[in-house]
């Protein structure tokens, strides 16, 4: 068990590519931390500089309070699943789990209990026997944790280890590896580009972008605090619905124009935002998740809450909730963030650009909207979130 | 239209059978006589009694193994096949290990000059060997004076040539299947605690078999055939290999040897194809499937 501390942590590849840029996490004893960000930010060079796989251009990794930066990865007592499992082809299941304890000169006795235990925590009990081709998938996920756990390493690093897996066994094997993970209780680094495995798995989690850390803290507070624009829409599914809006001061209330609506803010927002008052007669991103959104006529509380006025173009019925696309008449939120979490999602909206920005709300299965109908949606204006439409930064103090 | 509905069979095309398949066979038939005619004639000479070139027919009048005693009785030729075994089972294996060495640090490592210790490992193998015969046999000359152990009319020194000879080639073959081996596997083992010859060892070797089965039998084949430096340096009658000692036989009266030649060269054959028989097996791919990914 120990601690691991990132410090200052850069990583300049040799064509010059910056790819850590001053990363700094420490991760407590025990704890299950995840890396998340899309595909290219950095998330696998960081690891692999906590492994040793890497050089660390510049800063200090700690581990269990000794600096770890020229130790060969063997020095450090980490274990590592690789993306790829990488299995050794040529050595039967119980042989790739016990390697790593052949290769320190365990006894034999003691190899073949960890092999045991560890075959029976994962269910390989009846597996140890094959080679790595005679496996599915999800077996050889199975394998390559096995490696990991028997050598009671103080630190767990994980590449996307479910990123080769179908969906439903990546579910399956993520409350496995969580599980695993809680019982053994080793420190735990985990990388992925999946914000539903790092929002389920850690118990941290740290946001990516380009190799520069954007937030880190537990799963609930990124989602309810984003500290930017990147990651509001990064992390929750749908991610959050963002269109620019007019700060508007009136008689000391502060109000928020989106389109052809005016949403007026409860004092407790304004007061919980001091900054936001400095941005009155100015544009900022204001974002919304698709929950704090209701159907007018199923909302208690009247006809005074605030709402905006729409049609709607599409709705998904998934029995517990009706997810309700429409257009809002209010400009796109344009920003760096927004660019990269479209080139993530692989999607743009550009057809809209000068009509809107699309909207998705998620209203109470008891709603009876369909599509094309005029209909009002109550926003819940304590829980909306307000960006600097230029640094993409939260609005708060 | 009233061919819409006449049933399509394979094969059935004018000409059927020969035309589809017929003309394979017959190609196939061609090139083994072509390849088999020299070795009858070989192996037939050699049970020719008559023994000589002139005397050779592809069916001999008598047979008798008059040629094969003759062979053990009046030449050194034992001598000869077992050096010739020694030189090519240890150029062979020791150009296949150290070629495999060397091919692991090029794919594995990232050094200073391994770039240019690549390209100059190819354009050095593109000038035949015996382009440098005569500076070869001048180092060897002087080397015999200070080492006799390794110098002219030893199988060493002979050796150490042919693996300086082999090592290119042998090389970029082996790093080429090197680098098709994830690199995940050695850094996974790494990881594990193994050092640099464990993974050498225990990792990578196993893995890369076929290559080598395939670099040692072609070293071996090129050994036991290669007589133009072998027959500059192994002038003493008993260090000489088969292919050197054999051409003496005929060099002088090439008529009245050839039986004996003959005989030589069918026992000459003979550890190549079993070699070969031993190391098919072993030349199949697929050893690295399952290594990653699912
Ligand atoms: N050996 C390398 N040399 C140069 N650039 C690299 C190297 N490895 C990765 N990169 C670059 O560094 C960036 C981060 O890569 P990586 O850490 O693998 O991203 P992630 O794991 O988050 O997808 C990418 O843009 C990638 O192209
Ligand atoms: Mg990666």
């Amino acid at each position: 068990m120990a601690e691991v501390v990132l410090d200052k942590i850069n990583k300049r590849y040799e064509n010059g590519f910056h790819a850590v840029k001053d990363l700094d996490i420490a991760i407590a004893d025990g704890e299950f931390l995840v890396l998340v960000g899309p595909s290219g930010c950095g998330k696998t060079t960081a690891l692999r500089m906590v492994a040793g796989l890497e050089d660390i251009t510049s800063g200090t990794m700690t581990i269990g309070g000794k600096v770890v930066n020229t130790l060969p990865p063997k020095d450090r007592d980490i274990a590592m699943v690789f993306q790829s499992y990488a299995l050794y082809p040529h050595m039967s299941v119980a042989d790739n789990i016990a390697y790593g304890l052949k290769i320190r000169r365990m006894d034999a006795a003691e190899i073949s209990r960890r092999v045991e235990r560890a075959a029976q925590m994962l269910e390989l009990g009846n597996l140890l026997d094959r080679k790595p081709k005679q496996l599915s998938g999800g077996q050889r996920q199975r394998v390559a944790m096995g490696r990991a756990i028997v050598r009671e390493p103080q630190v767990f690093l994980m590449d996307e280890p479910l990123s080769n897996l179908d969906a439903k066994l990546r579910v399956q094997m993520r409350a496995e590896i969580a599980q695993v993970q809680q019982d053994l209780n080793v420190t735990t680094i985990y990388v992925t580009h999946d914000q539903i495995e790092a929002m389920t798995m850690g118990d941290r989690v740290a946001v990516m972008k380009a190799g520069v850390l954007q937030q880190i803290g537990d799963p609930q507070h990124l989602y309810d605090h984003p500290d930017n624009i990147f990651v509001a829409g990064f992390i929750g599914s749908p991610p959050m619905n963002m269109a620019l809006g007019r700060v508007e001061a009136g008689n000391g209330d502060l109000a928020v124009r989106l389109g052809a609506a005016t949403l007026a803010l409860p004092g407790a927002v304004a007061a919980a935002r001091p900054a936001l008052a400095g941005y009155a007669g100015r544009d900022v991103a204001v974002g919304i998740r698709s929950e704090d959104m209701e159907d007018a006529r199923l909302a208690r509380g009247g006809d005074d809450l605030p709402r905006l006025s729409t049609t709607v173009t599409m709705t998904e019925a998934l029995g517990s909730e009706i997810v309700v696309h429409f257009v809002l008449d209010a400009p796109k939120v344009v920003t760096e963030d927004t660019k990269a979490l479209e080139k993530d999602a692989h999607s743009s909206d550009v057809a809209l650009h000068d009509r809107g920005t699309r909207f998705r709300a998620s209203f109470g299965p008891r709603s009876r909207v369909r599509n094309g109908d005029e209909i009002e949606v109550v926003v819940d204006t304590e829980r909306v979130h307000f960006f600097d439409p230029e640094t993409g930064a939260a609005i708060r103090s | 239209m009233t061919a819409t509905n006449e049933v399509v069979r394979l094969g059935s095309a004018k000409g059927g059978w020969f035309r589809q398949f017929g003309w394979r066979h017959l190609v196939g038939l061609l090139a083994l006589a072509f390849s088999l005619f020299p070795i009858l004639f070989v192996i037939s000479a050699s049970l020719n009694p008559l023994g000589t070139l002139s005397s050779s027919t592809l069916i001999p009048p008598d047979t008798g193994l008059e040629n094969f005693t003759k062979l053990f009785g009046t030449t050194s030729f034992s001598r000869w096949f077992l050096n010739t075994l020694l030189i090519g089972v240890l150029s062979a294996v020791l150009s296949m290990f150290i070629s495999a060495a060397a091919a692991f640090a090029f794919s594995r490592h990232r050094f200073k000059g391994r770039r240019i210790g690549l390209v100059s490992l190819l354009l050095v193998q593109m000038f035949p060997q015996f382009l440098a015969i005569v500076a070869l046999y001048l180092i060897f000359a002087e080397i015999t004076d200070l080492y006799p152990a390794i110098g002219l009319n030893t199988a060493w020194g002979l050796i150490l040539l042919y693996l300086g000879g082999a090592l290119g080639v042998n090389t970029w073959l082996m790093k080429g299947f090197f680098d098709t081996i994830p690199k995940d596997l050695d850094e996974s083992a790494k990881v594990d605690g193994a050092t640099h010859s464990q993974i050498f060892f225990g990792i990578i070797l196993p893995l890369v078999v076929p290559i080598l089965a395939v670099t040692g039998l072609l070293g071996f084949i090129n050994t036991v055939n290669e007589f133009l430096i072998a027959s500059v340096f192994l002038t003493d009658d008993s260090s000489k290999t088969a292919a050197v000692g054999l051409y003496g036989l005929i060099s002088g009266e090439r008529n009245a040897n050839f039986g004996v030649f003959s005989a030589g060269a069918v026992i000459l054959a003979i550890p190549t194809v079993v070699l070969f028989q031993f190391l098919q097996r072993y030349i199949v791919g697929g050893l690295t499937s399952g290594a990653v990914k699912g």
